[in-house]
């Protein structure tokens, strides 16, 4: 039940505020906020009521929809789905509290913008919830939907241009993965949408072809949201041209939807196919590990930047799931570690990288400028930018004591347990994402600062108070990480261990 | 209980900063003391109370285990970093603070200095005590990031914060070998500590120790990472004493000293290490005779002195280098300090301006101390560890000794460079240097004067009683020692000395003009890194060009074959599509007016059609037959 609260109550808000045409800005973003912090703390009393030693998906809601297909309103949780639902409902409060124009006066269509903004949650938190293939892939649609217009309306630069081509690439992403769905369900007999007897009938072990193109529609449909190289190029535009919040959502929720999917459809339903194929995956997400960083570092525009250092760091999210699904019997332990660091990856990319976004948003808003050559010499005059973009910037790079570093570490000895050579290459991933980060401060902060930036004001309070309490989970993610990692690895040793 | 030695300075290094804005200096230097005080009194007290008897372990999860536990090596560190910081914080309280406009009250940034100092020790507490290599990676990066915030202090001038982050970059590619430690003790073992690690074989042992190797080699500046410690400079002097005498560069060899019977495991190992450290040592030996910064004089003997503790390491004798360690702590963080006093006067590090012996003679007689020292000269402590080190590399071989003692030599050559161009008497045709610098604090001459007592202190290690109760009670390993050897050493150091005297008061055989900016720039070694860097970012560019160019053609090619394809379909599909139906549909008009003509009434036209139907008829009986 708690779920569909979850569910629910960012919907219901969406309707509401899509229904009032009279409320002001301030009192829809408090409307808003609100509607979102409830749906979160309905996630943080399922994480209370989630037993690490108990079945795999728990708090499972199940209402008959459509019998004769198979179709059902089934949703429930595993350590990993709740883990990665529980930071996208913090990421959306963050969000939709953090001021889309710091500057200047409240536009007036403000309302739908937060209607929009709770939609997505809701449809969002319905991927990460669904136990329902069927479900899954509305939901999987819809936050497209929900993600076109707040880039098309709210965006700057050439915002329908952005969003049109987010959408369309994609949508096609989605229809492989509609495709490969429809295999799922036709190999079921009798047929059945239901994830969990997917999972544990395992339909497709085995058999050839039709399992292997299954398997490559999943990974293709999958991969284009990650989005793992060569399939990234609609990244960094659609990031560009989003406003802040939006931007911070694209890359902290909608991203996950690629990698939680992998976990979820080909690695929990289809093992054998994903071990025959898991050493070139991991090749892949090699490639896009290295890659990313380095046209990361050839970017002279900030927040094209940090759009591609999350195709990096999806790259070792998805080196951990590789990993994981590698069919090496005496490895068990290590291919756990490698699926528990690719989960707290998520979680702590969606924090870190979402914090930087909504500080991109902050620099957008008070210069209208993204290249990195145009700023210089900020620290004086914004230490409260400073100090949180150079927390979020070392949390980024992989310094212990913050997130970053609790995932990658996992993932580097889990994979080097199954892949030395991968390993070894990968981590040279992380230097080079320290140069390019030290860099980014170096230009945004340090040096002398340009005339033009002479009136730049710091963070106001509104700002300073969402960042906080993302980098709060930061830290708390890299010194305790405990009560996440007891939550994850309950799951995920029922998926490693069990075969 | 362990823990509180490190987390202690690292909880409190906060408070310090939000504390001490805008106090007044005093307070602020009293309260970053203060914590390092306690510090080092806990390190004490768990000395003592042998804490580490029973290590304490926080658990992330079933295989993440953060361990400490209290070795020879971690408590002499323990004990050795706080003792090393406590001065250097009171001198940077009265020498490095920049202070507000009233002259009077701290800045942010001199707060942030201060507490940054304060967490590098709890940092480098975490890094001596820990016991496995999840903590050992977590503390090592700690300290590389706060050498990077503390090399960029002053982050406003130009280039420094660009120094800081080459250090930074250039210390993360060593820990990069950590990482690969780590991993490769986890796939062999299950586990991430020591103990695990120690039950190695094959071949992840040797990556494991590949990669200590690295990482340790790249921390304490040993060739070829040697360029970093250049680009550290450019931090306040009082980051540079601390980051060479006993936090970032030592954490290196503490490495080596705390996991050398492991390591030896591997038989590359020790040859590894002596041909690195004796490389650096002599190299840095070099390069510290050939600059004229005074800083980067003093980097290059840090490298070199290192080197010598790798040499003692390798040869079999980590104890030995432990012992070098501590007496090379005192007089280096004494030195650089002393560095700091003389470039206020002078007003820039350039020792050709410096000869301060007149104006500072108290702050002359000081250095003296240290550089004799550096020098290696009887009695100070570090001239008997150097014996040490060099008995070390004479248990393996004579001309490794023969080498180890010219590397001595040479350190007294640079050292008596360095104090004579610092603290001699001006040349008689030279101008004063410019007047009116303040004269040196007194917090920060007292400083100068504890370290200073320390280094004499450790004189008495070469009292028998004395080094044979310290040997026993670090359980330290000594080679023999050889009267030879010492008295070639010894004359190598006074030539060194003899040597360094004339080629500073009368130009003897100075090195050639055209080698010693070569041989000054660490023979091209921060121009090769700097030289990597720059390729990599320039392959960078040329790949975010072709990911815009090239991988995103894809995607534009595809949409525009959509858009073509829809035009096509616009014209040519169209026109079938309208086309078919409406031919089809003439063609049934044609046929239903031929059809409507056959029926003309006229019964010979009747029968022409049947005859021709019979025809066929009878044609197609005809072919059915035949065939």
């Amino acid at each position: 039940m708690i779920l569909t609260v979850a569910l629910a109550v960012p919907l219901l808000g969406a309707l509401a505020l899509a229904g009032s045409k009279r409320w002001s800005a301030m009192r829809a973003r408090w409307f808003a906020t609100g509607a979102a912090a409830l749906s979160l703390l309905a996630l943080i009393v399922a994480w209370f009521g989630f037993d690490p030693s108990g079945p795999l998906f728990q708090h499972v809601d199940e209402v008959r929809w459509v019998p004769s297909l198979g179709v059902a309103y089934r949703v429930g949780v595993d350590g990993i789905a709740l883990a990665v639902a529980t930071m996208s409902a913090l990421l959306f409060v963050a969000a939709i509290a953090y001021p889309l124009d710091a500057r200047s006066e409240p536009r007036q269509d403000h309302v739908q913008y937060y209607a929009w903004l709770l939609f997505l949650q809701a449809m969002s938190l319905g991927v990460f919830l669904a136990l329902d293939l069927l479900l899954f892939y509305v939901f999987f649609d819809l936050t497209l939907v929900g993600m076109y217009f707040l880039i098309g309306r709210w965006g700057h630069g050439e915002p329908q241009v952005s969003a049109l081509k987010f959408f369309l690439y994609t949508f096609a992403g989605s229809l492989a993965l509609l495709l490969a769905i429809i295999g799922l369900y036709l190999s079921l007999d009798p047929h059945s949408f239901d994830m969990r007897v997917l999972i544990e009938r395992q339909p497709l072990a085995g058999s050839g072809l039709y399992a292997g193109l299954v398997f490559l529609a999943l990974m293709l449909g999958l991969a284009i949201k990650t989005p793992l190289v060569p399939l990234h190029t609609w990244l960094p535009q659609a990031h560009v041209d989003a406003p802040g919040p939006a931007s911070a959502i694209l890359a902290g929720v909608l991203l996950k939807m690629g990698t939680y999917g992998m976990i979820r459809l080909p690695f929990a339903m289809m093992q054998d196919a994903f071990a025959r194929y898991a050493l070139a995956i991991a090749i892949i997400a090699l490639v896009a590990i290295v890659y990313g960083a380095l046209v990361a570092l050839g970017q002279r525009n900030l927040k094209r930047r940090i759009a591609y250092t999350s195709i990096n760091h999806m790259g070792y999210t998805v080196l951990g799931i590789a990993v994981a699904a590698a069919a090496f019997s005496d490895t068990d332990v290590a291919r756990r570690l490698a699926l528990t660091g690719a989960t707290v990856e998520m979680v702590a990319h969606g924090l870190i990288t979402g914090a930087l976004f909504l500080i991109c948003g902050s620099f957008w808003q008070r210069t209208g400028e993204y290249d990195l050559d145009r700023y210089g010499g900020l620290a004086r005059q914004a230490p409260l930018l400073t100090g949180f973009t150079v927390l979020a910037a070392f949390a980024s790079l992989g310094m212990p004591g913050l997130a970053g570093f609790v995932a990658e570490f996992q993932i580097f000895a889990g994979t080097f347990a199954v892949y030395p050579w991968l390993a070894v290459i990968g981590v040279v991933g992380i230097l080079i994402t320290a140069a390019l980060f030290l860099d980014l401060l170096r230009r945004l902060f340090f040096g002398s600062r340009p005339l033009h930036l002479v009136d730049f004001p710091d963070l106001n309070r509104a700002e300073w108070g969402v960042l906080a309490v993302l980098t709060l989970g930061i830290v708390v993610i890299g010194i305790a990480p405990r009560f996440l990692l007891t939550l994850i690895e309950a799951s995920s040793a029922v998926l490693v261990g069990g075969r | 209980m362990l823990w509180s030695v490190a987390l202690l300075p690292l909880l409190l290094a906060p408070l310090v900063y939000v504390y001490g804005r805008r106090r007044e200096r005093a307070g602020l230097t009293l309260c970053a003391a203060l914590v390092v005080l306690a510090s080092l009194a806990l390190a004490g007290v768990a000395v003592i109370g042998d804490w580490g008897a029973n290590p304490d372990a926080y658990r992330w999860s079933d295989s993440l285990a953060l361990t400490l536990t209290l070795f020879t090596a971690g408590a002499v560190f323990a004990l050795t970093v706080p003792l090393i910081a406590l001065p250097i914080v009171v001198y940077t309280g009265y020498h490095d603070l920049q202070l507000g406009d009233d002259r009077l009250h701290a800045t942010s940034g001199d707060a942030r200095l201060l507490a940054l100092l304060v967490a590098f020790v709890g940092a480098m507490q975490l890094l001596v005590l820990a016991n496995d290599l999840l903590t050992l990676l977590i503390a090592w990066e700690l300290v590389g990031a706060c050498s990077w915030a503390l090399i960029a202090q002053r982050w406003g001038e130009n280039g420094i914060a660009h120094d800081a982050a080459r250090a930074f970059v250039i210390t993360r590619f060593g820990d990069l070998g950590l990482y690969i430690a780590a991993a490769a003790t986890f796939a062999g073992s299950g586990g991430f500590g020591y103990a695990d690690l120690a039950t190695l074989d094959g071949g992840y042992l040797h990556v494991a120790v590949a990669g200590i190797v690295l990482a340790a080699a790249a921390k304490s500046a040993q060739m070829p990472f040697s360029a970093w410690l250049f680009a550290a400079m450019s931090g306040p002097v009082s980051v540079s004493a601390l980051l060479h005498a006993a936090t970032m560069v030592a954490a290196g060899i503490y490495l080596l000293v705390r996991l050398q019977p492991i390591l030896a495991g591997v038989a590359w190992f020790m040859p590894t290490a002596i041909v690195i450290g004796l490389a650096t040592a002599l190299a840095g030996g070099v390069v510290g005779i050939a600059q004229s910064h005074a800083k980067k004089l003093l980097a290059a003997s840090t490298s070199a002195q290192y080197g010598l503790m790798w040499l003692a390491v390798g040869a079999g004798f980590p104890g030995v280098a432990l012992l070098h360690f501590v007496a090379h702590a005192f007089m280096k963080a004494g030195l650089f300090l002393s560095a700091g006093l003389a470039e206020r006067q002078a007003g820039s590090y350039r020792l050709d301006t410096m000869r301060l012996g007149r104006r500072l003679p108290g702050v002359a007689v000081i250095t003296v101390i240290f550089s004799l020292a550096l020098a290696g000269m009887i009695p100070l402590g570090a001239a008997w560890s150097k014996e040490q080190i060099a008995s070390a590399a004479n248990h393996q071989a004579t001309w490794l000794a023969l080498l180890a003692a010219l590397a001595g030599g040479l350190s007294a050559l640079y050292a008596t460079r360095f104090q004579l161009l610092a603290y001699g008497r001006p040349r008689r045709d030279a101008r004063l240097p410019r007047s009116g610098a303040p004269a040196p604090p007194g917090a920060a001459i007292w400083a100068l004067r504890a370290l200073a007592g320390v280094t004499l202190l450790l004189s008495l290690v070469w009292w028998p009683e004395v080094h044979e109760t310290a040997v026993a009670l670090l359980n330290v390993d000594r080679p023999p020692s050889h009267p030879w050897l010492l008295c070639v050493s010894l004359a190598l150091v006074l030539l060194g000395i003899v040597w360094g005297i004339g080629m500073t008061r009368h130009g003897w055989l100075a090195m050639p003009r055209a080698w010693q900016p070569f041989a000054a720039a660490w023979f091209g070694l921060p121009t090769l890194t700097q030289g990597i860097a720059m390729g990599v970012i320039a392959v960078a560019e040329r790949l975010a060009h072709f990911d815009d160019d090239v991988v995103d053609a894809g995607l534009r090619g595809t949409a525009a074959f959509g858009k073509w394809l829809a035009r096509r379909n616009a014209e040519g599909g169209e026109f079938l599509a309208e086309g078919l139906p409406g031919s089809l549909s003439r063609l049934a008009d044609w046929g239903g007016q031929w059809a409507r003509r056959a029926q003309s009434g006229q019964t010979h036209h009747y029968y022409t059609g049947i005859a021709a139907g019979f025809a066929i008829v009878l044609i197609m009986l005809v072919i059915g037959v035949v065939l």
